[in-house]
């Protein structure tokens, strides 16, 4: 099943292909932003759709791997890739740390505590002139790839465009991997996760870490595809905009982040006649997700039977028999069950 | 004594004021079905919970294997051999049956990371995990989401993953709750069979008194917190103490 994972990737990167033929420089700065929230909402579903933690620091984390991109390349002098890298990596300690004591609690809990880190990072962003220039805000200079200076939307795209499909790829790889499974179970079953063998809040801190991570590079990229950057930009509005998406393409699926982040990015851009428009649009929106769509986009897709469920495993039902001998037989082939029994002392 | 594979030595445990079971000794023999008895409210879930270490024990101790786990997380009490099932179902819905079974396996699994995207289960292991779904009897719908199955074939599902690990010791917690009579043959027979085949010590804690008195071989009754009697099922059975627990001073 998991070859349905590598036709949608092919099938995005044949889009993304042709895409660039297509646009003028701003559709091209639109498509590029499109893809900095994509990386960001497939983030934020980890940890909230596949983890279950409702985690309002995720645009933070998105500031802090921004700003350091941009201060990593405007004070030290670093190269866009590297930068880059290590904004992520920067944001994923700092949501491995914050993390591990945050998910202590649950819940609404869980999220006046993310919410108070937000408010912290903007706070250090805007105060930390020396570093952040603060709300003068930070110019990111003009990146350059390999020698290769990255001048103008087109550019940028070849660059942007490549790190996206890595990053999707990457979480497809997360969801469907044993981390991914671990996920799930602390979400649904967390109770009988701890009786499974996992160790719950390692898990959680796990998951806030990894979707920091996905932050912190959409951060990177958003510095380099904008130029620009002001603390208030990772606030609040930053954090529902990103919620808007992962709740209308659907929570625990990484086709629905993506969908969903295509939608609202592209939402104001369909109301650039209209803007006394956009804020009612988004309003009605959501009311209407949550009404008549409750599981996102891909949940009624999925319920229309357009969409099929993502196995977590290979089920070898190609390789085996359906349906073995109809008396529970002893199990004698399994490895697993003959060292149980020798386990339990037979 | 020196066969027993489960030791719980004045076993309390509190919740703010109020106490849920209060000072219970038991001694669970390897190879044995045992049974946990009582009216609503006496403690034999909270029981559970400290066995498989859910729970803080605020007195007493708890010997798995003559070894003191009393202070252990239930992920290391699942890698000694213990492992549950939970009154209510804790299935992950989205997930097929197989998969579920998966999840019992999770500590052990090896994956392999090059198999498409993402790590599919190894093949020993899922091969294991149907041989698992035959032995409970949901082979025929192993492939099938649990959020399309019955209660029964939840049920299964669950006692299979809990099988899946290969522990020494199962906790069942309700097994039967929700079942028709006709699914509760079936189940004594699964159970039954689990400690033939596999060796399996089970502990279970139950309502309903036929799967019971017909399964375990001996049975303890708790009444508020603490160990009323421990016996037989056809001692517990007709002890003057249970009926009243159950049925009133003046019932019987």
């Amino acid at each position: 099943m998991t070859t349905s994972i590598m036709l949608k990737l092919a099938a995005g990167v044949a889009i993304g292909a042709v895409l660039p033929f297509l646009t003028d420089d701003y559709t091209q700065y639109i498509v590029n932003i499109c893809l900095v929230y994509i990386v960001s909402a497939v983030g934020l579903n980890l940890v909230l759709g596949y983890a279950g933690q409702l985690s309002f620091a995720h645009s933070a984390f998105m500031g802090i791997g921004a700003y350091a991109t941009g201060v990593l390349m405007v004070k030290v002098g670093m190269a866009f890739l590297p930068a880059l890298i290590l904004g992520g990596v920067i944001a994923a300690l700092v949501g491995l740390v914050v993390g591990l004591p945050a998910v202590r609690v649950r819940g609404l809990y869980l999220a006046l505590v993310t919410i108070a880190l937000m408010y912290a990072v903007s706070w250090v962003l805007l105060h930390w002139t020396d570093v952040t220039f603060g709300a003068n805000g930070l110019n990111v200079p003009t990146p350059s790839v390999f020698g290769f200076t990255l001048a103008t939307e087109h550019d940028r795209y070849l660059v942007v465009f490549p790190i996206a499909v890595a990053m999707v790829a990457l979480a497809g790889m997360i969801v469907t991997s044993k981390l991914g499974r671990a996920f799930v179970m602390v979400r649904d079953i967390e109770l009988a996760a701890a009786c499974n063998g996992l160790n719950v809040m390692l898990v959680k801190a796990q998951a806030f870490a990894i979707s920091a991570f996905f932050a912190g590079i959409a951060g990177g990229l958003f510095a380099v595809c904008v130029g620009f950057l002001v603390p208030h930009g990772f606030g609040l509005v930053s954090m529902i905009t990103q919620f808007a998406m992962v709740l209308l393409g659907g929570l625990g699926s990484i086709t629905g982040a993506i969908i969903g982040a295509v939608f609202i990015s592209l939402l104001p851009e369909l109301l650039r006649n209209a803007q006394w428009a956009q804020e009612i649009a988004y309003g009605v929106l959501m009311i209407l997700v949550i009404v008549f769509m409750p599981n996102g986009i891909v949940g009624l897709l999925r319920q229309r039977g357009l969409l099929a469920r993502t196995a977590m495993i290979n089920p070898l039902t190609d390789k085996l028999p359906k349906t073995p001998s109809p008396s529970p037989a002893v199990p004698t082939s399994g490895v697993f069950f003959a060292t149980a029994a020798n386990r339990a002392g037979r | 004594m020196t066969n027993s594979i489960l030791s719980l030595s004045g076993v309390s445990v509190s919740f703010g004021g109020l106490t849920a079971v209060s000072g219970v000794s038991l001694d669970i023999e390897q190879g044995e079905i045992f049974g946990v008895i009582g009216p609503n409210g006496a403690g034999k879930s909270t029981l559970f919970n400290a066995i498989c270490g859910l729970i803080r024990l605020s007195d007493g101790s708890v010997r798995f294997q003559a070894s003191d786990i009393t202070s252990l997380p239930p992920r290391k009490r699942m890698e000694l051999g213990i492992q549950r099932t939970f009154q209510s179902v804790q299935l992950v819905k989205s997930m097929s049956v197989l998969e579920n079974i998966l999840l019992g396996l999770h500590r052990t699994i090896s994956v392999n990371p090059f198999r498409g995207i993402g790590g599919g289960a190894s093949r020993d292991a899922v091969v294991h995990a149907r041989e698992i779904a035959a032995l409970v009897g949901v082979a025929d719908v192993a492939d099938t989401v649990v959020d399309r199955l019955s209660y029964r074939e939840q049920r299964l599902t669950e006692i299979g993953r809990a099988l899946a690990s290969g522990p020494r010791l199962l906790l069942l917690d309700e097994p039967a709750a929700g079942l028709s009579e006709v699914e509760i043959r079936d189940l004594n027979a699964l159970i039954s069979g689990i400690r033939a085949r596999l060796g399996m010590t089970v502990l279970l804690v139950e309502h309903v008194m036929p799967l019971v008195m017909g399964l375990c071989d001996r049975v303890a009754v708790l009444e508020t917190g603490r160990l009323l009697t421990l016996g037989r099922p056809k001692e517990v059975a007709s002890d003057e103490r249970v009926i009243t627990a159950y049925l009133g001073a003046s019932g019987a």
